[in-house]
């Protein structure tokens, strides 16, 4: 097997959080251990709910976050702890495509001036041959070439996120973090942006980390899909896997909880019960038992590790074996849900 | 109703492809531009200051006059006077004016302009009178109780024959008879010089020191604002008091007092921008392509603070200019003869109930600015804010 162009070994990062003077600061793990590999040309997308990490997890990898603990290795490089001084090279080849498109970009930047600034902090090229390359991307995006010495606030929601784009792609950088790119879309514009990803992908050899909640986009985008539950991967399978044999009795419960255009499909078989418990208080065992229906004895005392249920397919479950099992006659109605 | 011929319902052909033209949107400045000049305190502010600056900087050379040149002949002059018309025997006509305060007699043209003091006969003491001969006629002044009264010979009184504005000093004369408009036109020069070097002065520390407070952030941020607060629980004024006497008085230790004191406000203004702004994603985003902190400090963050510091600075002018003034009143400020507002008023303070117009004057020139900074700091304030009238 080749080297993976990423590689996160029980990464972690917490959070300290403001409390009284002497009072011990309650500490919020955000990121708790993730192990992750992520291969050249592939999407890997990355679920879960609000505040499950997922946001928190891209920062890190991408060192908007110091890691508290644990590893990122970029291209053999171990780039976790590097200073910022020595990331010239990360920095370069590793971009990020933001979620909101109105804050990620400088509103007194003209677009120009916003695409060419990864240039030019690289040091690439002279002003004018950076002006060409502008015009070069603005057109890959299916902007107009005039649009460089426009403004932001111009441009409509889904423009924006071109020009971030890209500015991302700018520098033919092999791993591009999108950090749920398309939520703040309106959904006709959804479609269009997954597209050019792919197209961009299938162009440049993008390796994508792909950051969202909306689990019928993902599976559309992605190879593999990671679920992220309270700061750790709970399942990760290749996506047509993932939906076939969902293992975690978590993400049969989001992949349930998918709206079925049909008013006649009645309830969700397996609503989750409550809410998210905080990353300040995480629960003893398995992290999900809280919310779990099979929850038993067990998982409260043992954490499940993720463990492979055959073919690649990853779950932290004590009952993933099972599950799978289940998954294979039981879940058919699911999958329909899902297609 | 017009005819329609048939074929002008044809279908236009379809044209080669049409790329829709948006009007061209306006850009930040433009809106800007628009959102100020409808704000008519601002515009009539703008003006002003304007005017202001040209009058303060080439006034002096086109007046007559200097700012250090003394005629106490003609002392305390007020800008307009009721004239009195003699006529002598020899059918001459001579003009002249009552100074009720000091009791003097100045020759005047039919214009208004200036001829020069008349020569009174001796004084009678006791009397309390003074004689004046025009040719055969003689007049007497009597200021045995006031009001002053001028009285012919045969005990009647002068009535003034009309009013005149004062065509040679303008805005009058102060105690040692110099030109009072010139003087203020100097001391504009020298308010708004400190007004606006302290300003810049402020502006540079105090954005600096803003921004790396703000951009730092935790330990280094604390610090630092908590000595810009221990600078700001000393009453400022005291403090440019206690400075001014470490220093000489004089123009450049004015600046130095000012400057080194007013960027509190600047830095704190700055900082809490800064740290307001270093969270937006498009910091995030340049800090991913490698940024440093000076380049998103200077391309992303002060970029985008510059509404509030343009604002803060316009604020800062009026409350320089009053410092001055302040230090010059109290005697601080700048040395004699050279003048600025604040001496002008406080030597005017001394003969106010006398010759107001000498207060009337500096004083007015110190509010009129105050308002026109203030008017335009707050029209600024409001066209700068992207999020109003867009």
């Amino acid at each position: 097997m080749t080297q993976p162009l990423l590689q996160l070994r029980d990464l972690h990062k917490h959070f300290r959080l403001p409390a009284a003077p002497f009072a011990p600061k309650p500490v919020l793990r955000a990121v708790d251990g993730v192990d992750l590999d992520l291969m050249k040309g592939e999407t890997l997308g990355l679920v879960g709910e609000s505040g499950c990490g997922k946001s928190t997890l891209a920062r890190t990898v991408i060192r908007l976050h110091e890691p508290t603990s644990g590893s990122i290795v970029f291209d053999g490089q171990e780039v976790g702890k590097a200073p910022e001084g020595l990331l010239g090279n990360f920095r370069r080849r590793v971009q990020m495509i933001f979620q909101d498109p109105y804050a990620s970009l400088n509103p007194r930047m003209s677009v120009g001036d916003l695409i060419a600034e990864p240039l030019e902090i690289a040091g690439v090229g002279t002003a004018a041959e950076r002006r060409k390359k502008v015009t070069g991307l603005l057109d890959r995006v299916g902007l107009p070439s005039d649009s460089a010495q426009r403004f932001a606030h111009e441009f409509s929601g889904g423009q924006r996120q071109r020009i971030g784009i890209a500015r991302a792609i700018a520098l033919e950088p092999d791993l591009v973090i999108c950090d749920e790119p398309i939520s703040a879309l309106d959904v006709s514009v959804q479609a269009q942006v997954v597209n050019m990803l792919e197209d961009l992908q299938a162009d440049l050899g993008l390796t994508y980390l792909f950051i969202t909640h909306d689990l019928s986009m993902v599976r559309h985008i992605s190879d593999r899909i990671g679920v992220m539950y309270l700061g750790k991967i709970v399942e990760l399978a290749s996506s047509a896997d993932l939906y076939h044999r969902p293992s975690h009795p978590y993400t049969r419960a989001l992949l349930s909880a998918i709206p079925v255009p049909d008013p006649e499909a009645g309830r969700a078989a397996e609503p989750m019960q409550g809410e998210i418990p905080s990353p300040i208080d995480i629960p003893s065992g398995c992290r999900f038992r809280t919310r779990c229906p099979l929850a038993t004895e067990l998982c409260a005392r043992q954490e499940p590790q993720l463990t492979d249920i055959g073919g690649g397919h990853l779950a932290a479950c004590h009952f993933a074996g099972e599950l799978a099992q289940q998954a294979n006659g039981v879940r058919a109605p699911l999958q329909e849900r899902v297609q | 109703m017009t005819d329609i011929s048939p074929e002008m319902w044809a279908k236009v052909p379809a044209a080669e492809k049409v790329t829709p033209v948006a009007p061209p949107a306006p850009t930040y400045g433009q809106e800007v531009r628009r959102r100020l000049w409808a704000n008519k305190p601002a515009v009539v502010s703008i003006v002003f200051i304007i005017l202001l600056v040209i009058a303060a900087f080439f006034g002096p050379y086109l007046s007559p006059h200097t700012y250090y040149k003394q005629d106490l002949k003609l002392a305390n002059i007020p800008p307009f006077f009721e004239t009195y018309a003699v006529t002598d025997g020899a059918g001459e006509t001579t003009r002249f004016f009552l100074n009720a305060s000091n009791f003097n007699l100045y020759e005047v043209d039919a214009e208004g302009n200036m001829l020069g003091l008349l020569r009174g006969g001796r004084k009678d003491m006791i009397k309390k009178s003074q004689p004046y001969e025009f040719g055969d006629q003689t007049l007497t002044l009597d200021y045995s109780k006031l009001p002053v009264r001028l009285l012919l010979e045969d005990g009647s009184e002068v009535r003034p024959s009309g009013w005149s504005w004062n065509k040679t000093y303008l805005f009058g004369t102060d105690q040692l008879g110099r030109d009072i408009l010139v003087r203020q036109l100097y001391g504009a020069q020298i308010s708004l010089t400190v007004a606006f070097v302290a300003t810049l002065v402020n502006f540079f520390i105090g954005v600096f020191y803003g921004g790396i407070a703000g951009y730092m952030g935790g330990k280094v941020d604390a610090v630092m604002m908590r000595f810009v607060e221990i600078i700001s629980t000393i009453p400022l004024t005291l403090y440019v008091v206690l400075l001014m006497v470490v220093f000489d008085s004089g123009l450049l230790s004015i600046i130095v007092a000012i400057g080194s004191v007013f960027w509190v406000d600047m830095a704190r203004i700055v900082r809490g921008q800064i740290l307001s702004l270093k969270s937006q994603d498009y910091v995030a985003a340049a800090r991913t392509m490698g940024a440093s902190p000076a380049r998103i400090l200077t391309r992303h963050l002060l970029p985008n603070s510059i509404g509030p510091i343009i604002v803060t600075l316009t604020m800062l002018i009026p409350s320089a200019i009053f410092i001055e003034s302040f230090m010059s009143f109290i005697g601080l400020g700048v040395t004699p003869p050279l003048a600025s507002w604040g001496s002008l008023t406080s030597e005017a303070v001394e003969t106010l109930r006398a010759y107001p117009h000498q207060l009337f004057f500096p004083a007015a020139a110190i509010s009129l600015t105050m308002f026109a900074f203030n008017f335009l700091g707050d029209g600024l304030r409001d066209a700068l804010d992207p999020r109003v009238g867009r």
